[in-house]
């Protein structure tokens, strides 16, 4: 498969560089420093405590499970908004971004709302002694939550590039409905679907908001990371700054990987 | 008035300097989340007396707030809700001399929705799910305390404070989300101040600690030292310090 790169024979004018450096480095610049700040010894050292390996195995685990179920339930909704027409479409397909606009610690209210012990839906649960907030899963419901419209976007529009004919085509070949889905719109939309699962995973290992709100902070339980970040600020700034030196090289790996897997170094993903 | 002349010279001088005037009328404070409703109308009887000074009021768990001061945040007056932060801040040379301002004590609180204790000994229940701020919150460490002195008492059983500990759910990072928590009835208890439990009474029931296992949290305020509004600093704290800052703090419970 070609795509179009941005490369043209003609140079850019060096004013466009120098446009578009203010942006680059005000992003980078403090990431960079992030790395300056602790030695590599003491790095080491602090991210072998017993708060960060604890942080990072439960962060492990749960954007895993996490990015598993937003693709179990979410390549059926990325299908439905890419080939269905059916009014309330458009109204279906908001709904669906909404977690990326907005606010996290909303989301998670909403989900304590919702999912609480007095909440709509967690007090059914509460009777069968079923109590969400404050556990892992309730870590885990918060990534689904926030994480999934970075995957159904990136699944839709991927789904949507491939050309309907050649699943019309399989039809007419005896080919059922769901042999069409596996052997022609899963294969061919496959570069846009491991972009969005990437995308969806680093999305996950970055949430805060909403799991403090709706998991609370718990080493052990529900500390991911990011939390794990937040609690060592208010103590020790160094082993705060260490765990965030690992978060970034997380998500490093997790937009490198997203970009190796779409195949399109130079085009934005998703 | 020496107040104004000060004001006036360093007007003069930041002008002077070609700096904005304006901003040497805002005067920023960084409060102990606990002190929310008093500081607000505390802030507002400020402007009423200073017409054209604003205050911008910055509320979190003082260990948030302390790290916000160390990592140079623009602040004028810090007012904590325990000395070990304040003291952190004027051993550094960040914080100038400060002065104990209010008191508070701790309580229980818990859903006033068919709550599931009722008694102090019910929070080390097997099942209960009890809400405490993080190790590092003023309020976390005075809980921390008061678990101690009520374990070793030996009121309420064997291992009082460890069968307490294994209750805890979360270890949120400032007293209001201890609050807002039990409040939405998501946890059975929560140890919070006093004063907290009286913004929330429709949501909330409390249960007393007794005096003797109690702590006293005492608040510090003070100056910042890079502030760059020190006359409005200072015209903010002895507010704070006089009698109708006092007024207010006695208003919403807390003691002098």
């Amino acid at each position: 498969m070609t795509r179009e790169g941005g490369q043209h024979g003609e140079p850019l004018p060096r004013g466009l560089w120098l446009a578009s450096a203010p942006l680059a480095l005000f992003i980078g610049v403090p990431l960079l420093a992030l790395l300056f700040v602790v030695s590599p010894a003491d790095l080491a050292r602090h991210l072998t405590s017993r708060m960060v390996l604890g942080a990072l195995w439960l962060t492990l685990k749960t954007t895993l499970i996490a990015t598993s179920l937003v693709v179990l339930v979410g390549t059926p909704l990325a299908f439905v908004l890419a080939r269905g027409s059916f009014r309330g479409r458009e109204l279906l397909d908001t709904i669906v971004d909404l977690p990326i606009t907005i606010p996290p610690v909303v989301a998670g209210v909403a989900l304590l709302l919702a999912f609480g012990r007095r909440g709509l839906i967690g007090r059914q649960l509460e009777a069968f002694g079923i109590a969400i907030p404050f556990t892992s899963v309730a870590v885990v419901m918060a990534q689904v939550f926030i994480a999934s419209p970075f995957f159904v976007k990136a699944a839709r529009a991927g789904m949507e590039a491939v050309d309907a004919r050649l699943e019309a085509a399989a039809r007419t070949l005896g080919a059922g409905r769901w042999r069409v889905f596996w052997t022609i719109t899963v294969p061919l939309a496959r570069p846009a679907l491991l972009s969005g699962v990437v995308l969806a995973w680093a999305r996950a290992l970055s949430e805060f908001g909403a799991t403090i709100m709706f998991a609370g902070n718990l080493p052990g339980r529900t500390q991911t990371l990011t939390l794990a970040v937040m609690s060592a600020l208010e103590g020790d700034l160094e082993s705060a700054v260490a765990v965030s030196v690992l978060s970034l090289g997380l998500a490093v790996m997790a937009l490198l990987g997203a970009k190796w897997l779409a195949g399109q170094w130079r085009m934005p993903v998703a | 008035m020496r107040g104004t002349s000060i004001v006036t010279l360093s007007a003069a001088l930041a002008a002077a300097l070609g700096a904005p005037i304006a901003a040497a009328e805002t005067v920023r404070v960084f409060a102990a989340a606990s002190l929310t409703e008093a500081f607000r109308e505390v802030a507002a009887l400020y402007e009423q007396q200073h017409a054209g000074d604003t205050v911008e009021l910055n509320f979190a768990g003082s260990q948030v707030l302390r790290t916000q001061i160390e990592q140079g945040a623009a602040a004028d007056v810090f007012a904590s809700s325990d000395l070990v932060h304040a003291d952190a801040l004027v051993a550094a040379g960040l914080l100038g001399p400060h002065r104990v301002f209010a008191r508070n004590r701790l309580v229980v609180v818990v859903p006033a929705v068919s709550p599931k204790v009722s008694r102090l000994q019910d929070v080390a229940r097997p099942g209960v799910k009890v809400l405490v701020a993080g190790p590092t919150v003023p309020v976390g460490r005075y809980t921390a305390q008061v678990l101690a002195k009520l374990g070793s008492a030996g009121l309420y059983g064997d291992d009082f404070q460890g069968r307490v500990q294994a209750n805890v759910v979360s270890q949120e990072t400032n007293v209001r989300a201890v609050l807002a928590k039990v409040a939405l009835g998501e946890a059975d208890a929560g140890v919070v101040y006093v004063t907290d439990a009286a913004t929330a009474v429709q949501k909330v029931r409390t249960i007393d600690i007794p005096e003797r296992y109690n702590i006293v949290a005492e608040y510090p305020i003070g100056r910042v030292t890079k502030s760059d509004a020190a006359a409005q600093a200072k015209a903010f704290v002895d507010l704070v310090l006089g009698p109708d800052g006092q007024a207010i703090l006695r208003k919403y419970g807390f003691a002098q």
